[in-house]
């Protein structure tokens, strides 16, 4: 259990740590290749999870996961950036982000201390860095000015979620994850479809000139 | 002299001995993934043998300053290296220096170095030197909160405490602090070691050069000095990063045996991390000097969340 203590707690802060990278870079490839590697570490900690709780609907769970969010959605999104071009125009420069994201992280260990004194579970460990990952990932969505990179910050306030799922509930029912999935991969293709729209409307994938509309 | 008085001096020697040819397996893997045969590993200490012999000229301008430097960049670093857990953990001499005088040691041997580098007049010196120190600004903090990351987990800034106490909780090596900690020291490796996202170590030419900006206006055995000294410096910071966060390997007794895995074990870790470092500067292109600051926020919101992470969610 230890053990188990220990991995999960490496694993939230794997996430964490990649959820961080897209806060510097310069590019959206850069921003997917870190999403693919979340959702990689997140497959892992959710099998890693199944098998020390012995919840097989878990392995069902880490299963569509691997296929959902390391195989399809990256794929989506390796098409969308060469339709689209790679510079991105965040509203905040790289150093004010990656600080604003360290103070989100305090935040989230001050906010989850209660919980951290009334869980048990050994996973409870990585509950502060769950929380800390779904503000970081808020922190993309209203940083960037693209939609693309918005709706990266979308999935990996995803993955946040579901990090915190499995973290502090072992998981919820597989019929819920199904139905969470869908909902997320539904969400993505609409997305992906306001996207393109977007890009044909304006020729850019700028969201500011979205609120000039009123002009 | 006691035995762990002997080993200490061992210790130090082969830190000192070894370096050169760290950097020199450095190159030679970096050239071999590039697709070039690369100098022979032995390169380096040839070429200290060449520079030691040579004469040293110095600028007439060049006050005392600048002959002394060398000896004292060379001097912090040896006696960085001999605080530093090569092979054994509870060796006396570790009660000399804790983490904190290690990276103030390192951080003089810096600061004599910016000092040498406006003292001839040069203006590459000169934008060095300012450079440099922009950089060790940066990295400072980073260091300094890092280092409170492993000293709460081990209650202790002692080098060779840290390394025994982890080496008695296995557990506490994977912990999210510790993971965090090491990414952060190992980003301001690159920076202070001058390595390639950062600074360019096997250049001479470009207008972005930093550590080799200062010592333009060195040559003959000053140059030697202070090449030696860079190459102990990453010698010991891969020694920093090895032993403290994977400790495993580093002697507990003091018998040939253990001592002997140790060894081994020190190698080994080297070879690994020298491999990660060729792979990492054949990766990446040297950052734009106005984005290295983007890199070392980076390590220091890391920094940041090992510290946290230490304190609150143990």
């Amino acid at each position: 259990m230890r053990l188990f203590a220990q991995l999960s707690a490496l694993g939230s802060s794997a996430m964490l740590l990649l959820a961080l990278i897209p806060l510097w870079r310069h590019t959206v490839r850069a921003y997917a290749r870190a999403f693919t590697w979340q959702s990689l570490t997140l497959a892992g900690l959710t099998a890693l999870t199944a098998y020390f709780s012995g919840d097989a609907e878990l392995y069902a769970v880490a299963a569509l996961l691997l296929g959902l969010k390391v195989v399809v959605i990256p794929r989506l999104l390796a098409r969308m950036d060469r339709r689209f071009g790679s510079e991105i125009q965040p509203y905040l420069n790289a150093t004010t982000s990656v600080l604003t994201a360290g103070v989100l992280v305090l935040f989230a260990y001050i906010v989850a201390e209660p919980l951290l004194l009334a869980s048990r579970l050994p996973t409870r460990g990585g509950i502060p860095l769950a929380l800390g990952l779904i503000f970081v990932s808020l922190l993309i969505i209203v940083s960037r000015k693209r939609a693309l990179t918005q709706v990266i910050g979308f999935l990996m306030l995803e993955n946040g979620i579901a990090l915190l799922a499995v973290l502090a509930a072992y998981g919820v029912p597989l019929v819920v994850e199904i139905g969470v999935f869908m909902d997320a991969l539904m969400g993505f293709l609409v997305m992906q479809i306001f996207v393109y729209q977007i890009h044909e409307t304006f020729e850019s994938l700028d969201v500011e000139q979205l609120s000039r509309l009123k002009d | 002299m006691t035995a762990t008085a002997w080993l200490a001096a061992v210790q130090t020697l082969l830190a000192v001995g070894l370096a050169p040819g760290l950097a020199g397996v450095v190159r030679r893997l970096k050239a071999r993934l590039q697709g070039r045969i690369g100098p022979p590993i032995g390169q380096p200490y040839r070429e200290l043998r060449k520079l030691l012999q040579k004469e040293p000229l110095v600028a007439h301008h060049a006050s005392w300053l600048f002959r002394a430097t060398p000896f004292i960049v060379f001097a912090t670093t040896v006696a960085v290296a001999a605080l530093v857990p090569l092979l054994a953990v509870g060796l006396p001499i570790y009660a000399v220096g804790d983490l904190i005088v290690v990276v103030y040691l390192l951080l003089a041997g810096t600061f004599f170095l910016a000092l040498a580098g406006l003292d001839p007049g040069s203006p590459f010196g000169g934008m060095g030197a300012s450079r440099e120190m922009t950089i060790a600004a940066l990295a400072e903090p980073v260091i300094g909160v890092a280092i409170f990351a492993l000293a709460l987990t081990a209650d202790s800034t002692n080098l060779g405490r840290i390394a025994a106490r982890m080496l008695a909780h296995p557990a506490t090596a994977v912990s999210p602090g510790h993971l965090l900690a090491f990414a952060a020291l190992f980003i301001v490796t690159l920076a202070e070691t001058g390595r390639l996202p950062v600074d360019n170590p096997s250049t001479h030419l470009e207008l972005t050069m930093i550590h080799e900006a200062m010592l333009l206006e060195y040559s003959g055995r000053y140059l030697a000095l202070l090449e030696w000294a860079a190459d102990i410096k990453l010698f010991v910071f891969f020694a920093l990063l090895a032993n403290l966060f994977v400790p495993w390997g580093l002697a507990v007794t003091l018998t040939p045996l253990a001592l002997a895995v140790a060894l081994g074990a020190l190698a080994l870790k080297l070879g690994v991390l020298a491999l990660a470092l060729a792979l990492l500067e054949t990766r990446v292109a040297k950052l734009r000097l106005f984005r290295v600051p983007e890199l070392l926020s980076v390590s220091f919101v890391l920094a940041l969340l090992a510290v946290t992470a230490s304190l609150l969610g143990r």
